[in-house]
This record gives C-alpha cells, sequence and structure tokens, in this order.
C-alpha cells in the first residue's frame, strides 16, 4: 500500500513536473526592398522623355514633341547637359505642374513622398524622409521648384 | 552676383597657365609638355558626301562626267584656277532669275592649297566607301571593315587619344556634326576598352540644337542663380545620387564638370540670343546645311577656342540624284572652308597664327555615273566602292606647315584616309602616344612624314 502511494505521487510529480508553458513566436509581414527600388537598366531617350513629360506636365506627350525632343536630345552630345537643359525649358513653361512652395511647406513629409512616388515610383525609406524634412525645413527659400529639378536630374530618375 | 563666364573664363586661364608644367592625365601617368605641338589648336573639316576628284582637284567642271567640255574651278578659295566660263550653274541665282548664274564671292586672296601643303591623291585604301564608314576612318585612323552604323567606330577617335594622352578638357574637343542622321552622333567616341565616353568630344548638331526643334522646345530655358539656386539642387541631388545604389550601370556622360557643363548651357543660351540678334557669323552666302552648321561651328570657336574641332559636311551627296546639285554643294563648301579659315584668323584672336586646318573628303564618287539626269540634264554619280570612289584629296594650313607644297600627284598617290589621325597627333604633340597606342590602320602615317 504504502509503495503504491509512492508511486502515484512520484507519477503525479512527474506529470505536474513537465508541464510548462508555451510560446507562440510571430513576425508582421513586412516588405523588404532596397533603397534604389531595383532599379538597373538605363532609360532609353524615348523612355525618358516621356516619362519626365508626363512627371512635369502631368499628360502624356504628343508623338509629335516626342520626335522633336528625341532629335533634341540626339543633337547635344553630353546626355547630362540635354537632360537638365530640357528640365530647363519644361521649368519655364506655364502649364508645368509643381506644387506651391506654400503647398510644400504645408506638409513637407506628404510633399516628399508625393514627390518620391511621382519622380521614382517608391516611396521613401524612414532615413529618406528624415533627412529631407530637416533639409527643406531648415532651408526656407528653397522652392518645391529646385526640389523637382534635383529629381529629374538625379541619377535614379535615369534608370528603370 | 559672380559672373559665371568670367570665372570660367579666369579658371580656363590659370589652366592654361598650368599646363607647361608637367601634371598627372586621367590615365594616371605623367604628362610634360614636350614642345613638340607644331600649334594650338587644329581644325579639321570633313568634306564630307563623296567629291570626286575630277571635279574638285583637277578642276573639269563637265569635261570628266557629262561629256560637255567645259572646265574650271570651282573650289576658289581651296584652290588656285579660274572658275568655268559658261554654263554656270554652281553660284546663286542671278538678278534676272538665272538658277545658280552667280558664283560665290572668293573670300581668300591666297588659296588654302598655296597657303599650305596639298596632297591632291590620297587613297582611301580599306572598307566600303559609306558614308559613315568613311566618317569614323577620317576620326579614328583606322578602316572598321565590320563597322555598323548604328555603332560606335570601333577604336578610339582623335578625340580620346588627344582626352586621353594629353590630358584635354571635354571643353577642349569638339565634334560639330551637320545633323543627327547617319549616326552621325555616335562619332564622338568609340567604346575601345582604355577609352570610351569619358574621353568623348562634346558634340553638336547645331542645325537641330539651334534650328526649328531647338527654337521650339529648348530656347527660353531657365537659368538659375549658380549660388542661390543651383548649389541647392547641386546638394539635394548628392543626396539623392549618393542614395541610389546604380548596379554598375553608367550614366552615359562625357565627363563634363560641373563648370564645364554650365559653361556649356550658357553657350546655348548665348547662341540663340545671338541668333536672334542676327550676331552669328555665318558665310556671307548662307543657303544650304553645311554653310549654317559652318556658321555655328564659329560660335563654338569663338566662346570655346577648342583644341581640337571637327566638322562634319555632306551637302555633295546629292550627287546621287542631281550633278547641278552637287556641283552647287561643292562651291559652298569651299565658301564656308574660306569663311572658317578667315574667321579664324581675323576674329579669334587666340587662334590666329595658331591654328592648323585640315580639309579631306571622307571618300570619293564612282568614275561612271548612273542613270539619274537632272533638271540640266545631267547624269549623277553614285559611290559604291569602285577605284574612283577610293581617290580623295587633302590640304593642311597652319604653323610649321609647307606653303605652296604639293606632295604626290595622279600617277604617283601619296597618302592615305587614316592618315588624318596620325597628322592631327602629331601638330598636337602626342603622335608617339597615338602611335603607340597600336589601334592604327597598319598603313596609317603622319602625313608630314610622307612628306
Amino acid at each position: 500500500m504504502r509503495h503504491q502511494l509512492i508511486i502515484l505521487l512520484l507519477s503525479l510529480l512527474s506529470v505536474l513536473a513537465c508541464k510548462e508553458k508555451s510560446y507562440v513566436y510571430d513576425v508582421n509581414e513586412v516588405a523588404i526592398g532596397t533603397n534604389n527600388g531595383d532599379k538597373n537598366k538605363l532609360k532609353s531617350n524615348e523612355q525618358f522623355l516621356s516619362i519626365l513629360y508626363a512627371n512635369m506636365f502631368q499628360k502624356a506627350i504628343s508623338p509629335t514633341e516626342m520626335a522633336a525632343l528625341a532629335s533634341l536630345i540626339r543633337s547635344i552630345g553630353d546626355k547630362q547637359i540635354a537632360y537638365e537643359t530640357l528640365v530647363a525649358r519644361f521649368m519655364a513653361d506655364g502649364a508645368v505642374a509643381i506644387p506651391s512652395d506654400a503647398e510644400m511647406r504645408g506638409d513637407l513629409a506628404a510633399f516628399i513622398t508625393a514627390t518620391y512616388k511621382r519622380f521614382y515610383v517608391r516611396l521613401p525609406s524612414q532615413a529618406e524622409k528624415t533627412y529631407w524634412v530637416n533639409y527643406l525645413s531648415s532651408r526656407p527659400n528653397i522652392t518645391a521648384e529646385l526640389v523637382y529639378l534635383a529629381f529629374a536630374t538625379s541619377d535614379e530618375y535615369y534608370f528603370y | 552676383m559672380i559672373n559665371r563666364r568670367k570665372f570660367i573664363q579666369k579658371a580656363a586661364l590659370a589652366a592654361g597657365a598650368s599646363i607647361t608644367a608637367p601634371y598627372i592625365l586621367p590615365s594616371g601617368r605623367l604628362f610634360a609638355q614636350t614642345g613638340l605641338a607644331m600649334a594650338d589648336h587644329v581644325v579639321f573639316v570633313l568634306f564630307a558626301g563623296g567629291v570626286r576628284q575630277q571635279e574638285a582637284i583637277y578642276q573639269r567642271y563637265l569635261a570628266d562626267s557629262q561629256g560637255v567640255d567645259i572646265e574650271g574651278n570651282v573650289l576658289y578659295n581651296m584652290l588656285p584656277g579660274e572658275g568655268p566660263d559658261i554654263k554656270i550653274v554652281y553660284g546663286v541665282d542671278t538678278a534676272d532669275g538665272q538658277p545658280g548664274g552667280q558664283p560665290i564671292d572668293r573670300i581668300l586672296s591666297t588659296p588654302l592649297s598655296e597657303q599650305g601643303t596639298l596632297f591632291p591623291e590620297l587613297r582611301y585604301s580599306g572598307g566600303g566607301t559609306g558614308h559613315y564608314g568613311g566618317l569614323s576612318t577620317g576620326v579614328s585612323g583606322y578602316y572598321g571593315t565590320t563597322q555598323g552604323l548604328q555603332q560606335r567606330p570601333l577604336h578610339p577617335t582623335i578625340f580620346e587619344y588627344l582626352r586621353r594622352h594629353r590630358g584635354s578638357k571635354a571643353t577642349d574637343i569638339w565634334f560639330i556634326g551637320n545633323g543627327i542622321g547617319g549616326s552621325t552622333p555616335l562619332l564622338n567616341h568609340s567604346e575601345y576598352a582604355g577609352y570610351g565616353s569619358r574621353y568623348g568630344a562634346n558634340f553638336f548638331a547645331p542645325t537641330v540644337t539651334f534650328g526649328y526643334e531647338g527654337e521650339r522646345h529648348l530656347k527660353g530655358f531657365k537659368c538659375y542663380h549658380p549660388e542661390e539656386e543651383l548649389d541647392p539642387v547641386r546638394q539635394m541631388r548628392a543626396f539623392l545620387n549618393q542614395n541610389f545604389l546604380r548596379q554598375g550601370q553608367a550614366i552615359p556622360n562625357l565627363n563634363n564638370t560641373e563648370e564645364e557643363k554650365e559653361d556649356i548651357k550658357a553657350f546655348i543660351k548665348s547662341t540663340f540670343e545671338r541668333l536672334e540678334n542676327n550676331e552669328i557669323a555665318f558665310p556671307p552666302v548662307t543657303d544650304n546645311g553645311d554653310l549654317a552648321t559652318v556658321g555655328f561651328t564659329t560660335e563654338v570657336l569663338r566662346w570655346f577656342k577648342p583644341q581640337l574641332t571637327v566638322v562634319n559636311m555632306n551637302s555633295v551627296d546629292t550627287c546621287h540624284s542631281s550633278f547641278t546639285g552637287y556641283l552647287k554643294a561643292l562651291h559652298r563648301g569651299d565658301h564656308a572652308i574660306g569663311h572658317l579659315w578667315n574667321f579664324i584668323q581675323t576674329q579669334v584672336p587666340e587662334m590666329a597664327g595658331n591654328t592648323a586646318l585640315i580639309v579631306m573628303p571622307e571618300h570619293g564618287r564612282n568614275l561612271q555615273h548612273n542613270s539619274i539626269m537632272d533638271e540640266n540634264d545631267w547624269f549623277s554619280f553614285d559611290h559604291d566602292s569602285d577605284e574612283n570612289s577610293r581617290r580623295i584629296f587633302a590640304m593642311m594650313a597652319g604653323p610649321g606647315i609647307d606653303a605652296n607644297l604639293r606632295v604626290g600627284s595622279e600617277a604617283n598617290p601619296i597618302g592615305d584616309a587614316a592618315d588624318i589621325v596620325p597628322t592631327i597627333a602629331q601638330i598636337l604633340g602626342i603622335k608617339s602616344d597615338v602611335i603607340n597606342a597600336g589601334l592604327l590602320n597598319g598603313n596609317a602615317r603622319s602625313l608630314f612624314d610622307r612628306i
């Protein structure tokens, strides 16, 4: 009888001793990408012009205008100079679609996000957003036009 | 406000002053001025489009082409000799409406060939006599027998040799094209390993850049303040570029510095303004694309005073379908060269007396005509690699170049189309670098070595 009690007690203890809390760990799903959105192909002149025109005027370029602009780009040896000059010409066009400086400064974070989406077709990283908000906050003379000029003539914009 | 143009000019002068001291080349080795350069500037005119020796050097006018016994010189800025007496069709229209009946006034009192050395019989010795192959040979000194259209020259160009071995700035080296057709814009550099775009020439096809398309779509571009606006743009762009992790992809550029880029933009703006104000030194008669191209070239010379300027013409190629048009284009090409040489000597003090001018067609044209007749019932001529289309001439004038010298003859051809690259290299003091690179045609030699 005494042995039976001891066995029962040990069995009970062993069962109780094995019981422990079980934890289930999980992670939230996040999209992982590089800063440049994996852009590694150089745009052709026509691709660049078509995208630039759409970004600047918010409408599609006509075939006639595309042919004329493509000829112009071919007529200048240094393509960076050609593109930068063309962007500067677009900036002189009253129809160019740029947010007002008041709109930009009203919500810098939203402006930067919209600008990355417009020119780079991606969202800014948190670090990029922080840089821009700080940079623009500390430089009240910088206009939305100058920001657009920087984006439209930056390396990433030449690639897709 | 800082005057950017003056700043750049001062910087250029400072750079020029330092050129006498040894300095490190882009290729990484030390360059010491050898003192062998014959001139500080070279202008090479590709009198291209396909020129027959018969109507050019030998002044046979209609005699060797149409069975009409009329001879005469239509290139009297380049060659001595009187023009034809009758059947004048190559000039401008007369007051009473005779098409082409009034020859264009002579510009040079002494023809270029008498001011310098004439090679009346060079050979285009390799490859087919196509325009692009000819132009490519002219600027690379190499016959790319596998050279295709829409493909950059197979071997390095004289532009790249100069930038790599002489350390020339991008804005010191220019190629001015007569248009954007026929792959012309691809001639400003090769993609040869160790050379390529970073040593390429700046290029304009000015009749496009400043023509209808440019007037409509480029003129009036915004000029930003260099410090208040462009500096922050550069800062912002530097941040964007730093964040862009390029994966081995190169953005096409000619390695112009930021200052050079701004200088070129200022040049574009100035040229539009001078065009509007009729201030550009176009030739007295400017009624075709070659003359307009040469007019804009004078602006490039005036502004940049390049070490090397190569200009491409091609209007004579109308000879495929119009012999009359060909004679007009020949006469206008001569007018263009007379104007260019006169402009250099009288309007650009930094280049006057310090510039060598070289003229050469890229190839010739056939001996036998095709079946197309023009408005004067004259036959037209193609260029499809017969022996006559391999015959060309070259002339050069400038410091250290013998005057009134003729080297070779119809019976004794001397020189080759591939010779121009080593010739330019010799004038600008880098002949041994170019020869030692081992990338010229095997027969190519400086024309000076053939005298």
